[in-house]
């Protein structure tokens, strides 16, 4: 009887200001770099289109089926700053949820980082402690999931993240791990004690990416269909993951997105043998059934399912390496201020602007990008990270 | 299939990206089985060919230089009378069996018509670059928006070097966008040379090719970083560019080639560090291309055409030179950006052939020859 396990990341970046060549090292005090005029407006649009009428329809399904139909969330500690600062009654929403019993939480990184990625784990901890306690200030409550930024998931991270405590870790069901296995199983790390859920891209994708999409075989997708796919899956577990904003920021109110969201439940309740599980359900209810190994790091970003996203061409690399050496410097000195600037300039999506990778994904990027292309958004990068330096 | 090309410049004689598109695409075409026989004025230099399915046969002679901008008195006299010399002379001169005729811009557009109408055939016009874009937008011409104007009328299908254009054949020509195609222009990639540390600007200096606000940046960058700028090309303005250049005392930072030949300005092409196109308006920038496809990070106007179709390049508004200079100083300050832009460039630059600008003409072609 396989369980459906929907979950959803929740996160907003903070976007930078212009920042030119001629401004590195003009102001000694300045570290304002973060445009909070365009995060505003862009964080309110999204509540509005999204955030607010995805939480309120939840409720409502939770209700109505009798917490019976579950999620989880990942809430970056930037989208809960956002929330805090422009529109509280998001996080009452998400308080509301937490309460039908029904929802539950993943642990992160606070910053949506790539400090899984460094050389020492140390800012990868610190950083998932900070969210850690966040966590606990919301909701009074302890995850045992993890989920890195973006799935990204190598055996270091993996064993990191048992040793710090969690009980499950999430990432990408790709073929490269897998070979022929199937994702709807749990695996183990060889390294260490801990249950991974492998995300069904697949059926992921198939709301993600082509829920809109006219030349798709299967459009227009109903929830019926939908369900009947999930009927049709052998395995213990169908690990439905996606962006939050799937629901009427990606794809429209004008979609369908939110019908078919309204009468997903009903119709996988129809099939007497699916249920939907929370992430630590899961990992309570089923056992694994073999090892992965993972020693180059994987994630669900494009088609590559790595880490080039934010690390596939030179500029990238600079952008990081400076990023890296100024933390080092940092962590060391311990200027608290200092220290949270650069927490916030790790935010990968900062690194994902600067992909030159072309076609398909480039599409992708230039959808959530805020710059003309990626050369523009690296030069605005770096001329911001070295003026930071200049600073410590 | 059998065309009857017009053009006014053909290499060696070379005074725009017109000539650089006649030549990439006839001989396409060739390769493609089309026959083309090309009708220019006689130059200086004979425009020769190895290609057995294409002429080039020089009529008369024009005393023009297509892209001056006479004023209103001298149009009315010699300027007038030679465009309608070499017009009629076409019309007398092409005779034979073709499927259509194919003119580029406005000097040829009146023999183009009268040539629709003696053969009984299709016209294609090219659209290269219009009064508007010439004048920068200050002052068009009329005498020379009628002519096009009507040559757009007449013709049965137009193709604009780019989006750019098409949408002012519509704006300001009032033509019906159905019967325009947008084709893209391409180039014969240039080798990489070792670099220098120079800026380049390549053009003719003109209003329409903004070199003025090359030098404003030139003045910006040197504040912060020491390069020399290189400014090639021929043009009016060029008493008025050394000028500025020695009020924004930056004479010594600055270098005026003159005319390069065509030797020199691949040579050049290839040392640049950058290579800065703030045009005005660009209907679409063959130079930009060339650059490119040497390995060289090139910026461009927004009101380019090239800019709506390069990814792997910098956009900047041609008027705001902060930003020019912003941009100028992350290529020449950053490794890894010009070596992002150098390298992907390259490798988009393989799209751009003229086997498929011969391509997508011939589509056109298609549909109006029965």
């Amino acid at each position: 009887m396989p369980s459906v396990c929907m979950y959803f990341e929740v996160h907003q970046p903070v976007r930078l200001n212009k920042f030119s060549v001629f401004r590195i090292g003009s102001n000694k005090d300045d570290t304002n770099y973060f445009n909070m005029e365009l995060n505003r407006k862009i964080f309110e649009k999204v509540a509005r289109k999204c955030y607010l009428p995805t939480n309120n329809l939840l409720i409502d399904l939770i209700k109505k089926f009798n917490g019976k139909f579950k999620v989880s969330f990942s809430l970056t500690g930037t989208f809960v700053e956002y929330c805090e600062n422009f529109a509280p009654e998001v996080i009452d929403s998400f308080k509301e949820l937490f309460a039908t019993g029904s929802v539950d939480f993943i642990e992160e990184t606070y910053f949506h980082s790539l400090s899984g990625l460094y050389d020492d784990l140390d800012e990868f901890e610190d950083q998932i402690k900070m969210h850690r306690k966040l966590m606990k200030r919301l909701f009074n409550y302890k995850p045992t999931v993890f989920r890195n930024t973006e799935a990204i998931y190598d055996n270091r991270v993996a064993k990191k993240v048992a040793d710090m405590g969690y009980k499950g870790i999430i990432t990408e069901g790709t073929e490269k791990i897998l070979g022929w296995r199937s994702p709807n199983f749990m695996y183990k790390p060889v390294n260490c004690d801990l249950k991974v859920l492998l995300r069904n891209y697949t059926l992921s994708d198939d709301v993600g990416f082509r829920f809109s999409a006219r030349q798709w075989v299967s459009y227009p997708l109903t929830a019926d269909k939908y369900a009947t796919w999930m009927s049709n899956c052998q395995g213990d577990l169908i690990n439905l993951f996606m962006d939050y904003e799937t629901f009427g920021e990606h794809h429209w109110t004008e979609t369908g997105i939110f019908d078919f969201l309204s009468h997903f439940p009903g119709e996988v309740f129809k099939h007497n043998h699916l249920d939907f599980v929370t992430v630590s359900e899961a990992i309570q209810r089923y056992e694994t059934v073999g090892e992965i190994d993972v020693p180059w790091a994987i994630s669900w970003a494009d088609a590559d399912r790595d880490v080039s996203t934010w690390l596939g061409n030179d500029m990238q690399i600079a952008c990081f390496n400076e990023l890296k050496n100024i933390g080092r410097k940092l962590r060391n000195d311990g200027n608290e201020e200092l220290l949270q600037v650069w927490r916030k300039l790790q935010t990968s999506d900062h690194l994902y602007y600067v992909s030159t990778k072309g076609l398909e994904d480039g599409d992708v990027h230039a959808y959530f990008s805020h710059y003309d292309g990626p050369y523009e958004g690296f030069i605005n990068y770096m001329n911001i990270l070295q003026d930071f330096k200049q600073k410590i | 299939m059998k065309i009857a090309m017009i053009g006014w410049e053909y290499p060696p004689f070379k005074a725009g990206g017109l000539a650089t598109h006649c030549y990439g695409l006839t001989r396409s075409l060739a390769d493609k089985n089309i026959k083309v026989d090309f009708y220019m004025p006689k130059t200086k230099h004979r425009a020769t060919t190895d290609k057995s399915n294409l002429r080039i046969i020089e009529v008369g002679e024009a005393e023009i230089f297509p892209y001056d901008r006479p004023n209103d008195k001298e149009l009315g006299g010699n300027f007038f009378d030679a465009v309608y010399r070499y017009n009629n002379l076409l019309v007398s001169r092409v005779m034979g069996k073709y499927d259509a005729v194919h003119c580029h811009d406005w000097l040829t557009m009146k023999a183009g018509i009268a040539l629709k109408q003696k053969l009984g055939v299709p016209l294609i016009l090219s659209i290269h670059s219009t009064e508007y874009d010439r004048s920068g937008w200050v002052y068009p011409n009329d005498w020379f928006i009628n002519i096009e104007r009507e040559g757009m009328q007449h013709a049965d299908r137009i193709i604009a070097v780019s989006h750019f254009t098409k949408r002012i054949i519509v704006e300001k020509y009032g033509i019906d966008t159905n019967k325009i195609r947008v084709v893209h222009n391409a180039v014969y990639p240039l080798g990489e040379g070792k670099k220098r540390n120079l800026v380049l600007f390549l053009g003719r200096l003109t209003i329409q090719k903004g070199p003025e606000f090359f030098l404003r940046a030139a003045r910006k960058v040197l504040d912060f970083e020491d390069t020399k700028f290189v400014v090639a090309g021929m043009g009016d303005m060029l008493p008025k560019l050394i000028d500025e250049a020695v009020n924004l005392g930056i004479s010594n930072n600055v270098i005026f080639t003159g005319l390069l030949t065509e030797e020199e300005v691949k040579h050049i092409y290839k040392i640049a560090s950058v290579y800065v196109m703030p045009s005005v308006s660009e209907p679409f920038g063959i130079t930009a291309l060339e650059a490119i496809s040497a390995g060289t990070p090139a910026i461009v106007s927004k009101s380019a055409g090239v800019a709506e179709t390069f990814s792997n390049c910098l956009r900047v508004d041609f008027w705001d030179t902060d930003e020019m200079a912003n941009k100028i100083i992350s290529i020449l300050r950053y490794p890894p950006l010009r070596t992002t832009l150098s390298n992907q460039g390259k490798q988009e630059i393989e799209l751009f052939t003229w086997d498929r600008v011969a391509d997508k003409t011939i589509d056109v072609y298609r549909e109006v020859v029965s």
